[in-house]
This record gives structure tokens, sequence and C-alpha cells, in this order.
């Protein structure tokens, strides 16, 4: 069953009077419980197509479907989509600074209108299975870069989400870290049906995917 | 309040050292702090003066004045009836005859102009200001005088000491001149009210002897009336009263005739001192907008990552207001703290005294009244919560792409 599809995404930029096109009628259909990964060069608009498909970037044409809803990032409900349906995770952590781990975990839950008692317990329940048990009231400052991910991990799975959209999560890693974050992406694929669209620019990690696409002149080809 | 904002909210009160004392709110708050201690500091000071004026002039003059209209002395039978009359008016306290006239008072070689108060001692009538007398007795017998502190001092007397009081005669010109008439008075208490032109100029004698020196019969030039404290506000409405009751052979005269300007123009002076100080707390309030600034361009990427998370532009917004305001609201509080312990060592300090001469009084004293605090914290945080929410509009036009590709 498609828990998000993006159809014919083009995109392009402007860029020195120049339009440049990262999208050229790309497509792709994410089901549930799959696991695919997208690879090309640097700029070569992956970014772009992870954020059209999470609603956070229009395209300049093509649609975007999410539970057999066609939906853009400028309707109105669009942020109740993206806090609910979708899980999100960058190269930079991007942990809210002031907020213990567990509260970072448990914003997108608040968000939603949960309280925070249940949302703080379902965090801890989450973090602890993540194996960041001990480190539940620690501060971003106070996690190695891999703990920071890991958190940022829980933080996408909290609202339970169709899909979780991943771009560079292990980026800004060491190789040591970088497994580690892998490891867990593949088991919450493997013992929980997560769906994920990871974006990579590193092909060996890719190939851990279920599916691999390539993107190249604006186009997926599958690998 | 939704949940999101309840939760930041709740985290602020709970862990201010993380969340509110941040050296990016150093200037911020130190700038509230220093503004509304001067703010809070300036209008304790100027209530304390306006207060002290009032119950100066309340306490050391007579709330309504009855004379003769003609300007003629009251005889004694005629005050006696005038009084029972006024006593039967549930508002009035006391009512005291007195004679005064515009004397001169000498020492040595020292002569100073005064006014002569005459009261009756011998306990037929009371007299209203013997708590002003601060050194000595407040009882003179004849032959005695109080005289006010300032007047004592410029003449270098102290209680037991002589003085000379000369009464002029102005009507009583002989061939050799001026004829004056002098008696010499022992000084038995001085008289301290505050107010300076009273503590300047004051004698207070016996009856008696004022009958004396000025040559008179029994009589009085006038009834002065204390009111109950009650009735202070609404002399004008019962010297009204009183004026129909005697009639227009009787000049009536309310304190507010003489006093109620100068209140209103020191509660104006007040207000005005407190609307100028007011702008610092303005200017204060830039390193409020200088703040929010700055925290909006440190935290661009947690707005995106909230902003992605599904909250609200107006709940982000709302976060961050109340991050800043309750670093505001702190500094408020403590500025006026701070304020009231300025205008503490203000009153206590001995090193600048009032001049009497021009403000009437001579000491500065501050009064904390509620109210006011409440106004300087309304007002404040009204100009805090300006300069905070002038700057947010700025997360209106943050869009959460452009802060993920520019992070």
């Amino acid at each position: 069953m498609l828990c998000l599809a993006g159809y014919n995404l083009s995109k392009s930029y402007i860029d020195s009077d120049q339009s440049i096109h990262v999208l050229a009628d790309a497509t792709l259909e994410v089901r549930e419980a799959e696991m695919i990964s997208i690879t090309g060069q640097s700029g070569c608009g992956k970014s772009t197509l992870l954020h059209i498909l999470g609603l956070l970037d229009m395209p300049d044409s093509g649609k975007v479907v999410i539970g057999g809803k066609e939906i853009n990032s400028q309707m109105p409900e669009a942020p109740a989509v993206r806090n609910k349906e979708i899980g999100f995770v960058f190269q930079f952590h991007y942990l809210v600074e002031d907020l213990s781990a567990r509260e970072n975990v448990a914003l997108p839950m608040i968000i939603a209108g949960q309280s925070s008692g249940a949302s703080l317990k379902r965090a801890s329940e989450l973090l602890s299975s993540l194996g960041l048990a001990d480190r539940l009231s620690r501060y971003p400052n106070q996690l190695s870069g891999g703990e920071q991910q890991r958190v940022s991990l829980a933080r996408a799975l909290i609202n339970n989400p169709k899909i979780v959209l991943a771009d560079e999560p292990t980026g800004n890693l060491d190789p040591q870290h970088s497994s580690e974050v892998w490891q867990m992406i593949l088991m919450l694929n493997r013992e929980f049906g997560q769906a994920f669209v990871i974006v990579t620019h590193d092909r060996e990690s890719a190939r851990l995917a279920s599916t691999t696409y390539t993107l190249t002149n604006g186009k997926l080809s599958l690998c | 309040m939704n949940k999101l904002e309840r939760f930041f909210f709740t985290k602020y009160l709970e862990d201010p050292k993380r969340s509110l004392l941040k050296f990016s709110f150093m200037f911020m708050v130190l700038g509230i702090v220093l503004s509304v201690a001067i703010l809070s500091a300036g209008l304790n000071l100027f209530q304390g003066y306006e207060s002290s004026l009032k119950d100066v002039l309340l306490g050391s003059f007579p709330h309504i004045t009855i004379q003769d209209a003609n300007n003629e002395y009251l005889g004694t039978e005629q005050a006696d009836t005038i009084i029972k009359q006024l006593k039967k008016l549930p508002q009035v306290d006391k009512v005291t005859p007195v004679i005064n006239y515009a004397v001169m008072v000498s020492s040595d070689s020292r002569v100073r102009g005064a006014s002569l108060n005459a009261y009756d001692f011998s306990g037929a009538y009371p007299f209203p200001y013997s708590k002003y007398v601060k050194e000595g007795s407040n009882s003179p017998k004849v032959g005695e005088v109080i005289v006010g502190k300032y007047l004592a001092k410029e003449l270098d007397k102290q209680v037991g000491d002589e003085i000379k009081v000369i009464y002029p005669q102005l009507d009583r010109i002989s061939a050799m001149g001026l004829y004056p008439s002098e008696r010499r008075y022992k000084i038995a208490g001085i008289y301290s009210s505050g107010f300076y032109e009273s503590d300047r100029s004051l004698v207070i004698c016996n009856l008696s002897d004022a009958e004396t020196l000025l040559n008179i019969n029994p009589s009085f030039a006038k009834l002065e009336i204390t009111l109950k404290h009650k009735a202070i506000g609404s002399a004008d409405a019962i010297a009204g009263i009183i004026q129909k009751q005697l009639g227009m052979d009787y000049a009536i005269y309310p304190w507010t005739l003489f006093s109620a300007g100068l209140l209103r123009l020191v509660a104006m002076e007040k207000w005005m001192i407190f609307i100028i100080f007011c702008f610092l707390v303005l200017i204060a309030g830039i390193n409020v907008i200088s703040a929010v600034t700055t925290i909006i361009t440190d935290k661009r990427n947690e707005i995106a990552v909230l902003k992605t998370l599904g909250a609200s532009t107006a709940s982000i917004k709302k976060l961050f207001a109340y991050q800043v305001g309750l670093a505001g609201v702190g500094a408020i509080i403590i500025g006026q703290m701070l304020g009231a312990l300025l205008s503490y060592f203000v009153e206590k300090q001995g090193f600048y005294r009032l001049k009497g001469d021009v403000y009437f009084i001579d000491s500065l004293t501050a009064a904390i009244s509620p109210l006011n605090q409440i106004i300087v914290f309304i007002v404040a945080a009204c100009l805090v919560a300006g300069c905070i929410y002038y700057p947010l509009r700025q997360i209106d036009r943050l869009q959460i792409i452009e802060l993920l590709r520019n992070s």
C-alpha cells in the first residue's frame, strides 16, 4: 500500500539569470515498510526532492500524494500532515538547545496536542529502545554526535509516522557513529516495518536499503 | 496557550537558569533593571514629597478659618457662640480661637520678621499643634513663647533663652516717631512642623501676652477649625455649610483655597517625572529589540525544526515572547526592588537636604505606594511587551525551506 508518492515533480532555480532544473519529471512511490535510498552527486537535487515530498517546499509542477490524498506545502493542513504522517531526520540534528533529549523527542507529540506527561513518557520509552535510557535528561550539548542523531531519529518516530524522510542522516558523523545510526534505521525498518526515504551521497550505505535510486539530471533511476 | 506553549512556559519557569539567564539577555535585563529602578525611585520620592507636603499642610494649618467679614476682632462671647454652633457639626474635631499678627523678633543685634500666633493654654480651648513642639514645653506659661526651629537657629537661641518681640504699632506715631510695643519672653519650646515657612517665622504665645503686647481687649482674630480626618477632603462643602449657618457677616476660608493648587501642581509634577522616566524604559526597550533579534538569528535552526514539526508561526512567536517576557518581568521586579532600595538610601542619606525656602519642606522622604508600583509594573511591562512584539514579526517572514537551505 502506498504511503507517499511524488509524481512528475519538477523544480528549477534561477541562479545568475540562468535557470537550473534540479528536478525534471521525477516520480517516486514509497510503500509501507519500504526502505528507499536516493543517491546522487552534491547539488543534484536530492534534498530538494525530499523537501518537496515532506511538504516543506513547492514543486514547479507535479503532485505529492500522502495517504491517498494530494497535498502541497501551501495547504493549511500541511503542518498537521508533517506533524503526524511524516518524520524528519536532517544532516544536522536540529535539537532545541534548551530542552533535554527526552523533551526534544516529546516535541512532535506535544505539538500534535498530546499532554506533556504522556509525551514525555512515550519519549522515554522510545529513547530507551534506541539505547539512550541513560541520556534522557541530557541536553544536546552533553550528547555525542551519534547520540544527537539517535535523539533526532526518536523525535521523527514518536508520532508513529507513515514515513521517515532522512536527509544525509549520517553526513555529519564519523564512521563509527554513522554505522550505529544506519544499524538503528535498519532495525526500525526490519522489526517495526517503518518506511524510510533516505538521501545520502554514501553509495555503500545506500545499498543497505531495499530500493536504491540515483538522481541524475533531475530524473530518478533505479540502481 | 496551547500545549506546546504551556510546555515551554513551564520549562522556562522550572529551569530559569538555563532558559532565562543567557548572555544575550544580560544587557537587556540590565537596561530594564536600571531604568525601572530610576522610574520607581523617582516616583517613590515624588510620592513621598507629595505625602509629606500634604501631611504638613493639613497638620500645621487650620482646615477651615473663620473671621469677621470686615476683619474686626471677634469678642469672646461671640466666639463662644460660634464655637458651640460649630461643635454640633459631626465633621468638626476641634475649634481653636487665635490672635495672630505680624511682629518682629530680636535677639542681641539680630532682628527677624515673624508671625505671632496666640492661643489659650489654660485648657479652655484646644491647642492643635502641640505635636509639632519637638523640644521643651508645648504649653507656654505667661511670659513664655514657643519659637519656630529655624527662627531660633537664626537668632541663635535655645529653650530657656530670652527673645524680644516687637510690635511696631504703625497707627501710633508720637512726636518721637514710631512708638513700638515690645516685651521680652522666655523660650519655652521649639516648634518644628517640617513646613519651612512656619518653622522660620512662627512665634506662639499665650492670649494674655498677645493682648498686652498688642494692647487689645480680650478678643480673637479668627477661629481655626480642625476637621476629622475623613472630612478633610470635604473642607469646601463643610465651609459652605458653615457659611450658611453663620451668614455673610463671616468670611470662611477652607484649606483648599490656599493649598489645593500647590498639591495639584506637585501631583502633576510627579506624573510628569513619571512620563519622562518612562522614556528611559523605552530606551532600555532598544536592548530588548536587540536581544530578541539576536535570539531569532541564533535560533533559526530551532525555528526551522519547530515549523517542520508542525508548530504554527504564532506559537513559535509566543515561545520567544514568553522567554524574553519572563526575563523582562524578572528584570522589572528586580528594578522595582532596586528602586525601593534606592529611594530608601536617598531618604536616609545626610549629605543632601531640600532647600526649604524653595520646596516648602526640607527633608526627602520616600513613600512606596502599592498603586504606584502596580502602575510602574504595568507601564514597564507594556513597553517591554511592545519591544518584544516588534522584532518577533521577523518570524512571520522566515520560510522553512530558506532556513534549512541556509543552515
